[in-house]
């Protein structure tokens, strides 16, 4: 390893970082590649990522150009991965395939250097081999990089079981229950859906996430409702609206304007799930909390009704 | 015995000959044409729609609504590379809770990579029927695709240039010979008829006119009721209109080769569904010195956003000015046509001062 004043590697606290962003950080971590985060979201970022990304963008890509921004000068080089697939009917947004080439086109002029990790099975760039790539390219050998991808691998499997082992009991506790379902980096993040989360805490409402699930079992359970839905991402939520809505009182399915295939999952699952309430918000660069508090608190004096706890 | 189908599938451009020809050639079965794209379908479409949508998905659920009222009872959607492979499932379900009753062949159910599952497909629409005889007459339609784009192409290089006033009645009289077709014979004499009719016109061309390449998304680019007619806007103003994005091109002649290599200066993986080849056509037309790009994509749709950057830094780099439409499902044309003008009489500025 080179020693160097700036770490190593800048890691996006955005989109898919979310989602796997422990088998990221694992993997550097097992490496020694010191690395850095940018700063939680807020205001300020998503406003620069907004002056930053094509206008008709989703909000998700705003945010993350401006969290790449905050790393712009902070680190040897911005690590973008680019996932596009997992083999033929394993697919991603598109906008995740292309973040890479994005930022680089939107940063040129700046001298930031970027890292990406090509997961991309159709073309011959399986997860295994995407991650030996780039431990090569940080200059490690063959062996060290698939063993810290195995490891960190192991980490995110981890992760998940305990996040789905720790919905489970939280499900079986009396009260109120709302599940709510969207992109990890929606529900995640602190300045999109915390404010969300945290209204429905302070109503004495539980709220159960939807992709807190394996996912592998939501998978399934997705391929059996909807047979041609083939975003990874995607599917993972809709199996695991599928599998927790039994447990809940009502579904909240949010989604980032205008996020393209939530505009159809959700649309599906209006269609075709019946007898339980639900409510759709689409978050906007709007700062105001207003509307939204507004249109969750009615939701929740519905299924307040709907109990026979508002008469 | 049940009825014979009646086959539709929903408005492409112009594409519907050739797939009216594989219907009804190949599978000897009856095609039912939907009528053209009108403010009606797009209504209908837009109405039953998801809101946040891409307008192709609006565009030909419309279509599909007119298609079963005009008798049709078997509706064929096809798969692709973005959100149109999901397009089949949730159009179904919509066309179902509306009360229609029909039976839906969505492609991408077998779009699975495998040889099996295709032919699988295949059976699906014609149990009975030859293999044989559905592969000719797909190798004929693909014929008449390639002649298709060909004529199309010609046809908006120099349909500006043509003061007799010939060029659109010999392009129509080609469309409804391919509309009409039953043999290759058919097709290959249309598309004489057509190519020694353009050639005999005389064209007044100036040695250097305008030209523009028109890149942009698979549907709204080729299909010329969702870019409110761009391509014959732009060549009344007396503009060579060039565009390589079309099905032969990015179908049978695998659009290039090597693309990626050739833009890796500006994107080094592909950026989703069509965009690596947007980004050489664009590279292309700037590397042969055109005077303007219009990048045509509809509201919401994904790759066509994502490559925007580009684009810029593309422009940029070859001075090439870029003009960015997104259609969404307006219907009036008098918006995009004051855009069209301001850049072509910037362009028009641009050469003046350049000589």
């Amino acid at each position: 390893m080179i020693e160097n004043k700036l770490p190593a590697v800048g890691i996006p606290r955005a989109m898919l970082y979310y989602r796997y962003g422990t088998l990221w950080e694992r993997f550097f971590r097992v490496l020694g590649v010191s690395t850095v985060l940018s700063p939680p979201g807020s205001r300020g970022i998503l406003e620069t990522g907004t002056r930053l990304a094509p206008d008709e963008g989703c909000l998700s890509l705003k945010m993350f150009m401006g969290h790449v921004d905050a790393l712009v000068g902070r680190c040897e080089r911005i690590f973008i991965p680019r996932y596009s697939n997992y083999g033929y009917t394993e697919l991603f947004c598109t906008r995740y395939e292309g973040l890479y080439d994005q930022a680089g086109n939107i940063f040129r002029s700046s001298a930031q250097r970027f890292i990406t990790c090509n997961i991309d099975a159709q073309n011959g760039s399986p997860e295994p081999k995407a991650f030996e790539r780039l431990g090569i390219e940080l200059g490690f050998s063959a062996r060290e990089s698939r063993k810290a991808w195995r490891e960190a691998s192991k980490a995110l499997d981890q992760q998940k079981k305990a996040e789905e082992h720790a919905q489970k009991e939280l499900a079986g506790k009396p009260g109120m229950k709302v599940l709510i379902a969207g992109h990890s980096y929606i529900l995640s993040d602190p300045y999109l859906g915390k404010p969300i989360l945290d209204y429905l805490d302070a109503a004495n409402v539980i709220s159960l996430r939807a992709d807190a699930l394996e996912p592998e079992t939501a998978r399934k359970a997705c391929a059996r409702f909807s047979p041609t839905c083939r975003w990874l991402v995607s599917e993972e939520i809709v199996g695991g609206v599928l599998l927790w809505k039994d447990k809940a009182d009502g579904i909240i399915l949010t989604s980032a304007f205008p996020c393209g295939p939530d505009s159809m999952t959700n649309e599906l699952l209006l269609r075709r799930l019946r007898g339980i309430p639900i409510l759709t918000l689409v978050l906007d660069t709007q700062s105001g909390m207003a509307g939204i508090e507004t249109r969750l608190e009615s939701f929740l004096d519905i299924i307040r009704f709907q109990k026979g706890g508002l008469v | 015995m049940k009825q014979q189908r009646k086959v539709a599938l929903p408005r492409y451009g112009e594409y519907n000959c050739a797939l009216k020809y594989i219907v009804e050639q190949g599978f000897e079965t009856r095609c039912i044409l939907p009528p053209p794209l009108s403010r009606r379908s797009e209504d209908l479409g837009a109405r039953n729609s998801p809101d946040l949508v891409c307008t192709p998905f609006k565009t030909t659920l419309g279509s599909m609504i007119e298609a079963l009222e005009s008798g049709a009872d078997t509706i064929i959607m096809v798969p692709g590379a973005c959100r149109l492979n999901y397009f089949g499932e949730l159009q179904e379900q919509i066309l179902r809770d509306l009360g229609y009753t029909f039976d839906f062949i969505n492609l991408s159910m077998y779009n699975t990579g495998k040889v099996k599952d295709i032919l699988r497909a295949l059976k699906v629409i014609n149990p009975r029927r030859s293999m044989v005889k559905a592969g000719r007459a797909l190798y004929e339609a693909v014929q008449m695709v390639e002649h298709l784009d060909d004529i199309t192409s010609l046809y908006y290089q120099n349909c500006g240039f043509d003061p007799s006033g010939s060029y659109p009645k010999i392009y129509k009289r080609f469309l409804s010979d391919m509309y009409a077709a039953q043999s290759l014979s058919d097709i290959r004499d249309g598309y004489a008829r057509a190519s020694h009719a353009f050639a005999d016109v005389e064209l007044k061309k100036p040695g250097d006119p305008i030209r523009i390449g028109i890149i942009g998304e698979y549907y709204t680019v080729m299909d010329p009721f969702s870019n409110l007619w761009l391509e014959q806007k732009l060549a009344d103003m007396g503009v060579e209109v060039h565009r390589l994005m079309n099905v032969t091109n990015d179908m049978f002649r695998g659009g290039g080769k090597n693309m990626q290599t050739k833009i890796r200066d500006f994107s080094e993986y592909s950026m989703g569904a069509n965009s690596t080849a947007d980004l050489w056509q664009a590279q292309n037309f700037a590397e042969r010195g055109f005077d303007g790009l219009v990048q045509v994509k509809s509201a919401c749709c994904m790759p066509e956003t994502d490559i925007m950057p580009v684009l810029a830094n593309l422009s940029r780099d070859y001075k090439i000015p870029v003009l960015y439409l997104t259609y969404d499902s307006q219907t009036s044309d008098v918006g995009l046509m004051t855009r069209l003008e301001a850049f072509f009489d910037m362009l028009e500025m641009r050469k003046k001062v350049a000589r």
